[in-house]
Protein backbone atom coordinates (compact mmCIF):
# COMPACT_ATOMS: atom_id res chain seq x y z
CA UNK A 1 0.00 0.00 0.00
CA UNK A 2 2.82 2.37 0.90
CA UNK A 3 4.57 1.50 -2.36
CA UNK A 4 1.36 2.13 -4.30
CA UNK A 5 0.92 5.54 -2.65
CA UNK A 6 4.56 6.39 -3.36
CA UNK A 7 4.17 5.50 -7.04
CA UNK A 8 0.91 7.48 -7.23
CA UNK A 9 2.50 10.54 -5.64
CA UNK A 10 5.50 10.22 -7.96
CA UNK A 11 3.21 10.44 -10.99
CA UNK A 12 1.28 13.33 -9.47
CA UNK A 13 4.48 15.24 -8.89
CA UNK A 14 5.97 14.64 -12.30
CA UNK A 15 2.76 15.62 -14.12
CA UNK A 16 3.76 18.48 -16.41
CA UNK A 17 3.02 21.84 -14.90
CA UNK A 18 0.16 23.53 -16.74
CA UNK A 19 1.24 27.06 -16.03
CA UNK A 20 -0.31 28.08 -19.31
CA UNK A 21 -3.12 30.49 -18.41
CA UNK A 22 -5.02 29.92 -21.65
CA UNK A 23 -4.88 26.16 -21.25
CA UNK A 24 -6.24 26.47 -17.73
CA UNK A 25 -9.13 28.56 -18.97
CA UNK A 26 -10.28 26.70 -22.07
CA UNK A 27 -8.30 23.45 -22.08
CA UNK A 28 -6.78 23.96 -25.50
CA UNK A 29 -2.99 23.72 -25.67
CA UNK A 30 -0.51 25.69 -27.79
CA UNK A 31 -2.45 28.95 -27.94
CA UNK A 32 -1.39 32.55 -27.53
CA UNK A 33 -3.28 35.80 -27.37
CA UNK A 34 -3.87 37.47 -30.73
CA UNK A 35 -6.14 40.27 -29.50
CA UNK A 36 -8.10 40.65 -26.29
CA UNK A 37 -9.04 44.31 -25.96
CA UNK A 38 -11.95 44.19 -28.37
CA UNK A 39 -15.13 46.24 -28.24
CA UNK A 40 -17.37 43.25 -27.49
CA UNK A 41 -14.73 41.63 -25.22
CA UNK A 42 -14.22 38.64 -27.49
CA UNK A 43 -10.77 37.23 -26.94
CA UNK A 44 -8.98 36.12 -30.08
CA UNK A 45 -6.36 33.42 -29.62
CA UNK A 46 -4.22 31.70 -32.22
CA UNK A 47 -2.45 28.38 -32.45
CA UNK A 48 1.32 28.56 -32.17
CA UNK A 49 1.64 24.82 -32.84
CA UNK A 50 -0.79 22.14 -34.01
CA UNK A 51 -3.15 20.88 -31.33
CA UNK A 52 -5.36 17.88 -30.76
CA UNK A 53 -8.44 17.87 -28.62
CA UNK A 54 -10.89 15.28 -27.56
CA UNK A 55 -14.54 15.17 -26.93
CA UNK A 56 -14.86 12.58 -24.17
CA UNK A 57 -11.79 10.34 -24.38
CA UNK A 58 -11.01 10.34 -28.09
CA UNK A 59 -8.76 13.11 -29.30
CA UNK A 60 -10.31 13.48 -32.70
CA UNK A 61 -10.23 17.24 -33.20
CA UNK A 62 -7.15 18.54 -34.99
CA UNK A 63 -6.06 22.00 -36.00
CA UNK A 64 -2.81 23.56 -37.18
CA UNK A 65 -1.00 26.81 -36.65
CA UNK A 66 -1.04 29.36 -39.42
CA UNK A 67 1.49 31.86 -40.75
CA UNK A 68 1.30 35.44 -39.55
CA UNK A 69 0.31 36.89 -42.91
CA UNK A 70 -2.74 34.61 -43.22
CA UNK A 71 -3.60 35.18 -39.59
CA UNK A 72 -3.51 38.97 -39.93
CA UNK A 73 -5.60 38.88 -43.09
CA UNK A 74 -8.25 36.48 -41.82
CA UNK A 75 -8.45 38.07 -38.38
CA UNK A 76 -9.75 41.29 -39.97
CA UNK A 77 -12.49 39.38 -41.80
CA UNK A 78 -13.48 37.33 -38.77
CA UNK A 79 -13.47 40.31 -36.44
CA UNK A 80 -15.57 42.39 -38.83
CA UNK A 81 -18.25 39.69 -38.77
CA UNK A 82 -18.11 38.98 -35.04
CA UNK A 83 -18.21 42.69 -34.21
CA UNK A 84 -21.87 42.51 -35.18
CA UNK A 85 -22.57 40.80 -31.87
CA UNK A 86 -22.75 42.95 -28.77
CA UNK A 87 -21.05 42.13 -25.49
CA UNK A 88 -24.40 41.63 -23.76
CA UNK A 89 -25.56 39.20 -26.47
CA UNK A 90 -22.28 37.27 -26.35
CA UNK A 91 -22.64 36.98 -22.58
CA UNK A 92 -26.13 35.59 -23.00
CA UNK A 93 -24.98 32.97 -25.48
CA UNK A 94 -21.84 32.16 -23.53
CA UNK A 95 -19.18 32.99 -26.09
CA UNK A 96 -15.90 34.56 -25.09
CA UNK A 97 -12.96 32.92 -26.89
CA UNK A 98 -12.29 32.65 -30.62
CA UNK A 99 -9.49 30.28 -31.55
CA UNK A 100 -7.87 30.88 -34.93
CA UNK A 101 -6.12 27.98 -36.62
CA UNK A 102 -6.13 26.22 -39.97
CA UNK A 103 -7.19 22.88 -41.44
CA UNK A 104 -9.59 22.21 -38.61
CA UNK A 105 -11.03 18.73 -38.65
CA UNK A 106 -13.12 16.47 -36.50
CA UNK A 107 -12.75 12.73 -36.96
CA UNK A 108 -10.84 13.47 -40.16
CA UNK A 109 -13.65 15.57 -41.67
CA UNK A 110 -12.79 19.20 -42.37
CA UNK A 111 -15.05 21.76 -40.77
CA UNK A 112 -15.32 25.55 -40.66
CA UNK A 113 -15.69 25.73 -36.93
CA UNK A 114 -16.23 23.84 -33.72
CA UNK A 115 -18.27 25.54 -31.01
CA UNK A 116 -18.09 24.57 -27.36
CA UNK A 117 -20.49 26.39 -25.08
CA UNK A 118 -19.00 24.84 -21.93
CA UNK A 119 -15.61 26.41 -22.57
CA UNK A 120 -17.27 29.45 -24.19
CA UNK A 121 -15.07 28.85 -27.20
CA UNK A 122 -15.46 28.83 -30.95
CA UNK A 123 -12.58 27.32 -32.94
CA UNK A 124 -12.47 28.68 -36.50
CA UNK A 125 -10.61 27.35 -39.50
CA UNK A 126 -9.16 30.50 -41.03
CA UNK A 127 -8.35 28.66 -44.25
CA UNK A 128 -11.93 27.52 -44.77
CA UNK A 129 -13.31 28.08 -48.29
CA UNK A 130 -12.94 31.84 -48.85
CA UNK A 131 -16.29 32.11 -50.61
CA UNK A 132 -18.12 30.91 -47.54
CA UNK A 133 -15.87 31.83 -44.63
CA UNK A 134 -17.80 34.91 -43.52
CA UNK A 135 -21.15 33.19 -43.57
CA UNK A 136 -19.65 30.12 -41.90
CA UNK A 137 -18.63 32.29 -38.94
CA UNK A 138 -22.29 33.15 -38.30
CA UNK A 139 -23.29 29.57 -38.97
CA UNK A 140 -20.93 28.26 -36.28
CA UNK A 141 -21.94 30.99 -33.89
CA UNK A 142 -25.53 29.87 -34.26
CA UNK A 143 -24.57 26.44 -32.95
CA UNK A 144 -23.41 28.16 -29.75
CA UNK A 145 -26.77 29.94 -29.53
CA UNK A 146 -28.60 26.68 -30.17
CA UNK A 147 -26.57 24.75 -27.61
CA UNK A 148 -27.43 27.33 -24.96
CA UNK A 149 -31.11 27.69 -25.81
CA UNK A 150 -32.21 24.24 -26.94
CA UNK A 151 -35.73 24.86 -25.65
CA UNK A 152 -36.18 27.89 -27.93
CA UNK A 153 -34.96 26.16 -31.05
CA UNK A 154 -37.18 23.13 -30.79
CA UNK A 155 -36.33 20.74 -33.62
CA UNK A 156 -39.77 19.15 -33.77
CA UNK A 157 -41.42 22.51 -34.38
CA UNK A 158 -38.74 23.28 -36.95
CA UNK A 159 -39.19 19.98 -38.79
CA UNK A 160 -42.89 20.75 -39.20
CA UNK A 161 -42.00 23.83 -41.21
CA UNK A 162 -40.72 21.59 -44.02
CA UNK A 163 -42.74 19.80 -46.65
CA UNK A 164 -44.55 16.79 -45.20
CA UNK A 165 -42.53 14.09 -46.92
CA UNK A 166 -39.12 15.62 -46.18
CA UNK A 167 -36.69 13.96 -43.78
CA UNK A 168 -33.28 15.17 -42.67
CA UNK A 169 -30.23 12.89 -42.75
CA UNK A 170 -29.28 11.13 -39.54
CA UNK A 171 -26.30 13.43 -38.93
CA UNK A 172 -24.62 16.50 -40.40
CA UNK A 173 -21.96 14.39 -42.13
CA UNK A 174 -24.24 11.54 -43.19
CA UNK A 175 -25.30 13.33 -46.36
CA UNK A 176 -23.17 13.09 -49.51
CA UNK A 177 -23.94 16.64 -50.50
CA UNK A 178 -22.30 19.33 -48.35
CA UNK A 179 -22.68 22.07 -50.94
CA UNK A 180 -22.89 25.54 -49.41
CA UNK A 181 -23.95 27.34 -52.58
CA UNK A 182 -27.27 29.16 -52.46
CA UNK A 183 -30.17 27.12 -53.87
CA UNK A 184 -32.82 28.92 -55.83
CA UNK A 185 -35.44 26.29 -56.33
CA UNK A 186 -38.01 27.01 -53.61
CA UNK A 187 -37.21 23.76 -51.87
CA UNK A 188 -37.41 25.32 -48.42
CA UNK A 189 -33.64 25.24 -47.91
CA UNK A 190 -30.91 27.78 -48.46
CA UNK A 191 -28.28 25.18 -49.33
CA UNK A 192 -27.90 21.46 -49.86
CA UNK A 193 -26.03 21.29 -46.57
CA UNK A 194 -29.12 22.67 -44.80
CA UNK A 195 -30.86 19.41 -45.64
CA UNK A 196 -28.50 17.44 -43.41
CA UNK A 197 -30.03 18.09 -39.97
CA UNK A 198 -32.51 20.47 -38.36
CA UNK A 199 -29.78 22.28 -36.40
CA UNK A 200 -27.64 22.71 -39.53
CA UNK A 201 -30.70 24.01 -41.36
CA UNK A 202 -31.33 26.54 -38.59
CA UNK A 203 -27.66 27.56 -38.65
CA UNK A 204 -27.85 28.03 -42.42
CA UNK A 205 -30.93 30.26 -42.09
CA UNK A 206 -29.30 32.29 -39.33
CA UNK A 207 -26.04 32.69 -41.23
CA UNK A 208 -27.83 33.82 -44.40
CA UNK A 209 -29.80 36.32 -42.35
CA UNK A 210 -26.64 37.68 -40.75
CA UNK A 211 -24.55 37.72 -43.89
CA UNK A 212 -27.02 38.92 -46.54
CA UNK A 213 -29.06 41.05 -44.13
CA UNK A 214 -32.17 42.45 -45.83
CA UNK A 215 -31.11 41.12 -49.20
CA UNK A 216 -31.63 37.59 -48.01
CA UNK A 217 -33.43 35.45 -50.58
CA UNK A 218 -36.93 34.90 -49.29
CA UNK A 219 -39.40 34.28 -52.06
CA UNK A 220 -39.94 30.81 -50.67
CA UNK A 221 -42.81 30.41 -48.18
CA UNK A 222 -41.01 27.72 -46.18
CA UNK A 223 -37.85 29.79 -45.91
CA UNK A 224 -39.93 32.78 -44.88
CA UNK A 225 -41.42 30.76 -42.04
CA UNK A 226 -37.97 29.59 -41.04
CA UNK A 227 -36.64 33.15 -41.04
CA UNK A 228 -39.50 34.24 -38.80
CA UNK A 229 -38.84 31.34 -36.43
CA UNK A 230 -35.15 32.20 -36.10
CA UNK A 231 -35.77 35.94 -35.72
CA UNK A 232 -38.51 35.46 -33.13
CA UNK A 233 -36.42 33.16 -30.97
CA UNK A 234 -33.15 35.08 -31.21
CA UNK A 235 -35.07 38.19 -30.13
CA UNK A 236 -36.32 36.24 -27.12
CA UNK A 237 -32.70 35.88 -26.05
CA UNK A 238 -31.91 39.54 -26.64
CA UNK A 239 -34.66 41.94 -27.67
CA UNK A 240 -32.07 44.47 -28.87
CA UNK A 241 -30.48 42.06 -31.33
CA UNK A 242 -30.07 43.48 -34.83
CA UNK A 243 -30.29 41.24 -37.88
CA UNK B 1 66.57 25.07 19.78
CA UNK B 2 63.86 25.53 17.23
CA UNK B 3 64.63 28.13 14.68
CA UNK B 4 61.87 30.65 14.05
CA UNK B 5 60.70 30.34 10.45
CA UNK B 6 59.69 33.57 8.84
CA UNK B 7 56.55 33.45 6.68
CA UNK B 8 57.29 34.22 3.07
CA UNK B 9 55.42 36.83 1.03
CA UNK B 10 53.68 34.25 -1.19
CA UNK B 11 52.59 32.25 1.86
CA UNK B 12 51.13 35.41 3.37
CA UNK B 13 49.13 36.03 0.17
CA UNK B 14 47.78 32.46 0.17
CA UNK B 15 46.83 32.77 3.85
CA UNK B 16 44.97 36.05 3.26
CA UNK B 17 43.22 34.50 0.23
CA UNK B 18 42.13 31.49 2.29
CA UNK B 19 40.80 33.72 5.08
CA UNK B 20 38.83 35.85 2.56
CA UNK B 21 37.51 32.69 0.90
CA UNK B 22 36.42 31.30 4.26
CA UNK B 23 34.65 34.50 5.26
CA UNK B 24 32.94 34.71 1.85
CA UNK B 25 31.79 31.08 2.00
CA UNK B 26 30.49 31.46 5.54
CA UNK B 27 28.51 34.64 4.82
CA UNK B 28 27.21 33.25 1.54
CA UNK B 29 25.91 30.19 3.32
CA UNK B 30 24.08 32.33 5.86
CA UNK B 31 22.61 34.55 3.14
CA UNK B 32 21.60 31.65 0.91
CA UNK B 33 20.06 29.72 3.74
CA UNK B 34 18.01 32.63 4.95
CA UNK B 35 15.68 33.34 2.03
CA UNK B 36 13.96 36.10 3.98
CA UNK B 37 17.10 38.11 4.70
CA UNK B 38 16.38 40.99 2.35
CA UNK B 39 12.60 40.88 2.55
CA UNK B 40 11.01 43.83 4.24
CA UNK B 41 8.48 42.89 6.89
CA UNK B 42 5.72 45.48 7.05
CA UNK B 43 4.10 46.22 10.38
CA UNK B 44 0.43 47.09 9.74
CA UNK B 45 0.34 49.16 12.93
CA UNK B 46 2.83 51.59 11.37
CA UNK B 47 0.62 52.22 8.35
CA UNK B 48 -2.50 54.35 8.11
CA UNK B 49 -5.27 52.83 5.99
CA UNK B 50 -8.29 54.54 4.42
CA UNK B 51 -10.54 51.50 4.93
CA UNK B 52 -9.12 49.64 7.94
CA UNK B 53 -12.22 47.41 8.13
CA UNK B 54 -11.24 45.91 4.78
CA UNK B 55 -7.59 45.30 5.57
CA UNK B 56 -6.41 41.76 6.21
CA UNK B 57 -2.93 40.55 7.16
CA UNK B 58 -1.56 37.29 5.83
CA UNK B 59 1.56 36.23 7.68
CA UNK B 60 3.94 33.85 5.89
CA UNK B 61 7.50 32.71 6.52
CA UNK B 62 9.12 35.93 5.32
CA UNK B 63 6.67 38.37 6.89
CA UNK B 64 3.36 40.13 6.47
CA UNK B 65 1.32 40.54 3.31
CA UNK B 66 -1.15 43.39 3.72
CA UNK B 67 -4.24 43.04 1.56
CA UNK B 68 -7.15 45.39 0.97
CA UNK B 69 -10.45 43.66 0.25
CA UNK B 70 -12.97 45.12 -2.20
CA UNK B 71 -16.52 44.51 -0.91
CA UNK B 72 -17.91 46.99 -3.44
CA UNK B 73 -16.69 44.85 -6.31
CA UNK B 74 -17.35 41.34 -4.98
CA UNK B 75 -19.55 41.58 -1.86
CA UNK B 76 -20.28 37.87 -1.50
CA UNK B 77 -16.71 36.75 -2.08
CA UNK B 78 -15.36 39.28 0.42
CA UNK B 79 -18.00 38.24 2.94
CA UNK B 80 -16.91 34.60 2.56
CA UNK B 81 -13.22 35.44 2.88
CA UNK B 82 -13.79 37.61 5.95
CA UNK B 83 -15.87 34.90 7.58
CA UNK B 84 -13.13 32.30 7.12
CA UNK B 85 -10.43 34.73 8.25
CA UNK B 86 -12.35 35.55 11.43
CA UNK B 87 -12.69 31.81 12.11
CA UNK B 88 -8.92 31.43 11.76
CA UNK B 89 -9.60 28.84 9.09
CA UNK B 90 -6.61 29.77 6.94
CA UNK B 91 -4.00 29.40 9.68
CA UNK B 92 -1.62 26.56 8.73
CA UNK B 93 -3.10 26.23 5.23
CA UNK B 94 -0.55 25.36 2.56
CA UNK B 95 0.48 27.45 -0.43
CA UNK B 96 -0.18 24.30 -2.39
CA UNK B 97 0.02 25.66 -5.93
CA UNK B 98 2.85 28.04 -6.70
CA UNK B 99 3.97 28.99 -10.20
CA UNK B 100 7.19 30.96 -10.11
CA UNK B 101 6.69 34.63 -10.80
CA UNK B 102 3.11 34.04 -11.83
CA UNK B 103 0.72 32.92 -9.15
CA UNK B 104 0.38 31.43 -5.71
CA UNK B 105 -2.70 29.60 -4.51
CA UNK B 106 -3.76 28.59 -1.03
CA UNK B 107 -6.84 27.99 1.08
CA UNK B 108 -7.70 24.32 0.67
CA UNK B 109 -9.12 23.86 4.15
CA UNK B 110 -9.89 20.19 3.70
CA UNK B 111 -6.77 18.65 2.16
CA UNK B 112 -4.23 21.47 2.41
CA UNK B 113 -3.66 21.97 6.12
CA UNK B 114 -0.36 21.36 7.85
CA UNK B 115 -1.73 18.60 10.06
CA UNK B 116 -3.46 16.65 7.29
CA UNK B 117 -1.88 17.59 3.98
CA UNK B 118 -3.09 15.18 1.31
CA UNK B 119 -0.93 15.51 -1.80
CA UNK B 120 -3.31 13.36 -3.80
CA UNK B 121 -6.30 15.62 -3.23
CA UNK B 122 -4.94 19.05 -2.29
CA UNK B 123 -6.60 21.70 -4.41
CA UNK B 124 -9.95 19.93 -4.46
CA UNK B 125 -10.93 20.50 -0.84
CA UNK B 126 -13.96 22.38 0.44
CA UNK B 127 -14.61 24.69 3.36
CA UNK B 128 -17.90 23.11 4.36
CA UNK B 129 -19.72 26.40 3.80
CA UNK B 130 -20.76 25.56 0.25
CA UNK B 131 -19.89 27.28 -3.00
CA UNK B 132 -20.73 30.86 -3.90
CA UNK B 133 -21.60 32.51 -7.18
CA UNK B 134 -18.89 34.05 -9.35
CA UNK B 135 -18.92 37.85 -9.28
CA UNK B 136 -17.61 38.91 -12.66
CA UNK B 137 -19.75 41.82 -13.77
CA UNK B 138 -17.63 44.73 -12.58
CA UNK B 139 -14.75 46.02 -14.67
CA UNK B 140 -11.67 44.95 -12.80
CA UNK B 141 -8.07 44.85 -13.97
CA UNK B 142 -6.09 41.82 -12.91
CA UNK B 143 -2.82 43.54 -12.15
CA UNK B 144 0.13 42.19 -10.18
CA UNK B 145 -0.90 41.68 -6.58
CA UNK B 146 -4.58 41.05 -7.29
CA UNK B 147 -6.25 38.51 -5.04
CA UNK B 148 -8.97 36.37 -6.60
CA UNK B 149 -11.09 33.44 -5.60
CA UNK B 150 -10.14 30.16 -7.23
CA UNK B 151 -12.81 27.95 -8.76
CA UNK B 152 -13.15 24.70 -10.66
CA UNK B 153 -13.53 24.71 -14.44
CA UNK B 154 -17.17 25.71 -13.90
CA UNK B 155 -18.30 29.18 -12.85
CA UNK B 156 -20.12 29.61 -9.50
CA UNK B 157 -17.90 27.08 -7.74
CA UNK B 158 -15.87 29.49 -5.59
CA UNK B 159 -15.39 28.41 -1.99
CA UNK B 160 -12.35 29.06 0.22
CA UNK B 161 -9.35 28.80 -2.10
CA UNK B 162 -7.79 32.02 -3.27
CA UNK B 163 -4.86 33.02 -5.42
CA UNK B 164 -2.60 36.04 -5.66
CA UNK B 165 -1.01 36.91 -9.00
CA UNK B 166 2.62 37.95 -9.23
CA UNK B 167 2.30 39.41 -12.72
CA UNK B 168 -0.45 41.16 -14.69
CA UNK B 169 -2.98 38.65 -16.03
CA UNK B 170 -5.45 40.36 -18.40
CA UNK B 171 -6.94 36.97 -19.34
CA UNK B 172 -8.19 36.56 -15.77
CA UNK B 173 -10.50 39.57 -16.18
CA UNK B 174 -14.08 38.44 -16.26
CA UNK B 175 -13.01 34.89 -15.47
CA UNK B 176 -12.22 34.90 -11.76
CA UNK B 177 -13.90 36.74 -8.92
CA UNK B 178 -11.58 39.47 -7.62
CA UNK B 179 -11.55 40.00 -3.86
CA UNK B 180 -8.77 42.49 -3.26
CA UNK B 181 -5.23 43.54 -3.85
CA UNK B 182 -1.92 43.31 -2.00
CA UNK B 183 -0.94 46.75 -0.72
CA UNK B 184 2.35 45.77 0.93
CA UNK B 185 4.46 42.63 1.07
CA UNK B 186 4.32 41.11 -2.41
CA UNK B 187 8.01 40.30 -1.99
CA UNK B 188 7.01 37.99 0.89
CA UNK B 189 4.93 35.99 -1.57
CA UNK B 190 7.76 35.87 -4.09
CA UNK B 191 9.75 33.92 -1.50
CA UNK B 192 7.08 31.24 -1.06
CA UNK B 193 8.42 27.84 -1.99
CA UNK B 194 7.85 26.61 -5.53
CA UNK B 195 9.21 23.65 -7.43
CA UNK B 196 9.54 24.07 -11.17
CA UNK B 197 7.76 21.38 -13.19
CA UNK B 198 5.77 20.19 -10.18
CA UNK B 199 2.03 20.62 -10.26
CA UNK B 200 1.69 20.47 -6.49
CA UNK B 201 4.41 21.86 -4.26
CA UNK B 202 5.94 19.02 -2.23
CA UNK B 203 6.55 19.99 1.41
CA UNK B 204 5.02 23.43 0.76
CA UNK B 205 5.21 26.63 2.77
CA UNK B 206 2.23 27.43 4.97
CA UNK B 207 0.24 30.48 5.99
CA UNK B 208 1.20 31.20 9.59
CA UNK B 209 -1.86 33.32 10.20
CA UNK B 210 -4.49 35.25 8.27
CA UNK B 211 -6.22 37.95 10.32
CA UNK B 212 -8.34 41.05 10.04
CA UNK B 213 -6.49 44.26 10.87
CA UNK B 214 -9.10 45.17 13.47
Amino acid sequence: MILFRAILLFFIFIAPLKADTIYNLIKIPNLEVYKIDTKNSLRYLYATKPFRLGINVKKNINCYNSDKKTLDKKYKIIKKNLDEYSLSFLKKINLKYIVLCENLSIAGINTAGIPNNKTRTLILDIKFNENHLERAIHHELFHIINDNYKELFNENIWKNLNKKNFEYSKCSTCSDNWNLELLNNKSGFFTEYAKSTASEDMAEVFSHLMFYKNEVYSNDPIIEKKILFIKKNVLKIDSTFKF
Amino acid sequence: MIAKIKISKSERIILIFLIILGVFTFTSLIILKNKCLFVKNYNPNDIKFDNPENIVILNAECGNVIIELYPNISPNAVKRLKKLIKLGAYDDAAFHRVIEGKLIQAGDLEFGRKENLDYGRVGSGKSGLGTIKSELDGKFKYERGTVGLARTFELDTEDSQFFIILQDEPLFEGEYTPVGKVLYGLEVLEKVKFVAQFHIVPRPDFINSFKMLN
